[in-house]
């Protein structure tokens, strides 16, 4: 009999979408959307295909709300004793009834999460989406799933957003706060841009050891997810993958969210600026004016001259 | 100079391998794989058992319809693990789940098996007909949860491995199941009274975990399918619709053939389905079901209870239960000492070790069943979750009986001379096939394989000397 392995590896993929209504793309042909969604529902699926012990979980977030769209809650559990409920869910194809119902429920939730009036408010202004939220969400689903495995059960959990819209500098705090929280917790975290190449989440990516990739076009979305997100990271090192870009390492200033070389770095808080301010915005703390060291310094050198 | 016969035998080893899907499939003749993967089912228990780098090659593969050129496959893997992409390629063929096809321009491609790439995308994407036991049904009076399941599974199951260790706690096991495990050669009829004794397959068979346990008993069962003539497309297709099921749900029976039902009941005897009355219409798959295919690689303490061995430094083995089975199996390699209401306490002498070791289990068995069932306090102190001395020493015991190394070879002796003997025993040297020498008897033994050579070579010397 051959040695069998000790631990059970279970690999949880955390999905992020973002689902913002103003990301270009939706913009211009809405119906894109529903693309979108059915591609990442297979990768879903895809990866649950792979393993058994597979788990997946999907977040979807917009300007001013993000939510869970797909959870271990949501996985198929049929309550004795509410009989019409199990009668519901008969298979009428083919498909897997795990696949079935993963693909049921995205597709409720997202239509719940879409047509909930708070985050249309939000629509209007022009508000980023809330990422940096939803990824936080996800390193703590994770985390909790850590802790309730059982004992000599080995988790390897990942995160994959896909995103078409631009900036992220506003969140700067919180992606690196969620980057560096994922490094420590050993959880990959690979991006799929729509559209921009994204400094940031680029620098999030190249922390956590993931992959970057701008998607040259929409149409073949689903082949790139599977070719470039779907192998975990043991086997990404034995197939040949793009290679990773140089990432840009500026960081975005706190006031202007401009790039900067060189800046102002508060001493208590680490926030970052482009200009001297005297109080920190971020902490309050109170600064003396850089101006006044330079004159007294000259002063003591004189007097030593003299 | 004479030769002497065969010096000794290899020994048969005889621990037995319990198959994977991978190794049962590939015994099927093909026609018989097409017909299976006409099952959306079998393509996902089929596909989840290749190794991982050939489930990425189906993935990129399944949504191309033309051919894909072998030398843009083999670019896929980074070149230092070309012979894993030799290996996928082999394992890929075998089981018929691509084909070789030429592109337009002359490059051999590779292009997915029609049936298979159609059954896999309905398994993901949807589409196609529903398996007959989805159709509709009413909801059941008094619907089953899953513990109730867990514990009917459990029991049956038990009652199959108690009716083998002899403990006839429970009768109720059917003259079908005593023939099968006859079949499977985990019993065999005693010489002086017929009735079925354990062999030692059946000792090994017991220190296996459930789903292997169930894996390797459905197996033999296939094997037996024509005696019950029933179909064996039908049933492993059935077996898989089961293990992709899902646990607590009830299934119709509604549109099931004869056969269908009849091997239906068998499942059921062992606890792998559960049905309220045989003619209910409906059943529910339990735990021993589902992922029946995946064996070695399902999860532990899913179907077990929870572990209940604790192992000490000094040799010492607990086993926290009252189930006398499990107190059996413990038994079969410790000394009992105690026995309390939930408690027995043994000890591992090299006594124990050894009759154990006799009787055809070994050391790494014994290792892994105390694994398996280690105590979740062993469990959350691991690694190493067993104690190393422990171990090593069930490991010893195991190779001190191992001192003799056989090999098959053929003896010469009573030469003539001394120097005879130098130029055989350097000749057979030199060609590497010399095991033993003695050059005061003027003995030496010669493989079997290099025995020819060596007499040849004698036979010309000899000429050459006359």
């Amino acid at each position: 009999m051959a040695a069998m392995a000790d631990e059970v590896e279970t690999s949880l993929l955390v999905i992020v979408v973002d689902l913002h209504t103003r990301q270009r793309y939706l913009r211009d042909q809405p119906s894109l959307l529903m693309h979108v969604l059915d591609s990442v529902i297979t990768l879903a699926n895809m990866h649950l295909m792979l393993k058994t012990k597979n788990k997946v979980a999907i977040v979807g977030c917009n300007a001013s709300n993000s939510e869970f769209l797909f959870c271990d809650a949501d996985a198929i559990q049929p309550q004795p004793g509410q009989s019409g409920q199990s009668t519901a869910v008969r298979q009428s194809d083919g498909q897997y009834e795990i696949f079935a119902h993963l693909e049921t429920t995205v597709k409720q939730n997202i239509k719940d999460f879409m047509q909930d009036e708070q985050s249309t408010f939000f629509e209007d202004k022009d508000c980023e989406s809330l990422i940096a939220g939803a990824l936080t969400l996800a390193l703590c689903y994770i985390n909790r799933i850590n802790k309730e495995k059982s004992a000599g059960e080995n988790l390897n959990s990942r995160l994959l957003i896909l995103t078409g819209c631009a900036g992220g500098a506003s969140q700067h705090m919180a992606y690196m706060n969620v980057f560096f929280t994922a490094q420590k917790q050993n959880i990959v975290m690979d991006v799929c841009s729509l559209e921009y190449e994204l400094g940031l989440l680029q620098q999030g990516c190249d922390i956590t050891g993931g992959l970057f990739l701008k998607i040259p076009q929409l149409q073949g979305l689903l082949q790139y997810l599977l070719w470039v997100f779907l192998p975990e990271p043991p086997i990404r090192k034995k197939l040949v993958l793009p290679p990773p870009a140089r990432v840009d390492y500026r960081a975005a200033c706190f006031c202007h969210r401009t790039l900067i070389d060189i800046g102002f770095v508060c001493s208590i808080c680490l926030s970052i600026f482009c200009k001297f301010s005297p109080i920190c915005t971020t902490c309050n703390t109170v600064f003396k004016p850089p101006g006044s060291l330079l004159p007294k310094k000259k002063k003591k050198q004189i007097k030593n001259v003299c | 100079m004479a030769e002497a016969g065969k010096v000794a035998k290899q020994p048969q080893s005889r621990t037995f391998q319990c198959k994977n899907l991978h190794d049962y499939l590939k015994t099927l003749p093909g026609s018989t794989l097409d017909k299976l993967y006409n099952h959306p089912t079998t393509c996902l228990a089929v596909y989840r058992e290749l190794p991982e780098i050939g489930r990425h090659y189906v993935i990129r593969i399944l949504f191309v319809e033309q051919p894909v050129p072998q030398a843009v496959v083999a670019s896929w893997l980074a070149q230092e693990h070309s012979k894993e992409h030799t290996e996928v390629i082999k394992v890929l063929s075998e089981l018929r789940v691509w084909q070789e096809a030429a592109i337009p321009g002359g490059l051999p491609g590779w292009i997915l098996n029609p049936i298979f790439k159609k059954n896999c995308r309905m398994a993901l994407l949807g589409g196609g007909k529903a398996n007959c036991i989805h159709s509709q049904l009413d909801a059941d009076s008094k619907p089953r949860d899953i513990p109730f399941l867990d514990q009917y599974a459990t029991e049956r199951w038990e009652c199959v491995l108690h009716y083998m260790v002899g403990s006839q706690q429970q009768e109720g096991i059917s003259a079908d199941a005593v023939r099968l495990l006859l079949h499977a050669r985990l019993m065999k009829r005693d010489e002086d009274d017929g009735s079925p004794v354990i062999t030692r397959e059946g000792f090994q068979f017991l220190l296996m975990d459930t789903a292997q346990q169930v894996w390797h008993f459905i197996l033999q069962y296939l094997d037996t399918v024509h005696e019950h003539n029933l179909d064996l497309v039908e049933c492993l297709t059935f077996l898989f619709q089961l293990s992709f099921s899902t646990l607590g749900k009830d299934y119709t029976t509604q549109g099931m053939s004869e056969a269908m039902l009849k091997f239906l009941q068998h499942l059921r005897e062992f606890g792998l389905v559960y049905q309220r009355k045989r003619k209910g219409g409906r059943f529910y798959p339990t735990r021993l079901a589902l992922n029946i295919a995946a064996g070695r690689t399902s999860a532990p303490g899913d179907m077990e209870h929870l572990g209940y061995i604790v192992v000490e430094t000094n040799y010492r083995v607990y086993a926290y239960t009252d189930s006398n089975l499990q107190v059996a199996l413990v038994a079969l390699f410790c000394e009992m000492m105690y026995r309390f209401p939930n408690l027995s306490v043994g000890i591992l002498t090299r006594d124990s070790v050894r009759q154990a070791l006799r009787s055809g289990i070994t050391a790494e068995q014994m290792i892994n069943f105390l694994r398996l069932h280690a105590h979740p306090r062993m469990i959350a102190q691991a690694p190493p979750v067993l104690p190393p001395t422990v171990v090593d020493q069930i490991k010893l015991w195991e190779n001190e009986r191992d001192r003799f190394n056989f090999s098959e070879g053929v003896l010469y002796s009573q030469f003539l001379s001394q120097q005879d003997f130098q130029v055989l025993r350097d000749h057979a040297q030199e060609k590497g096939v010399l095991i033993w020498q003695n050059e005061r008897t003027r003995t030496m033994v010669v493989t079997k394989g290099g025995h020819d050579d060596v007499k040849r070579f004698w036979k010309r010397y000899n000429r050459g000397n006359d």
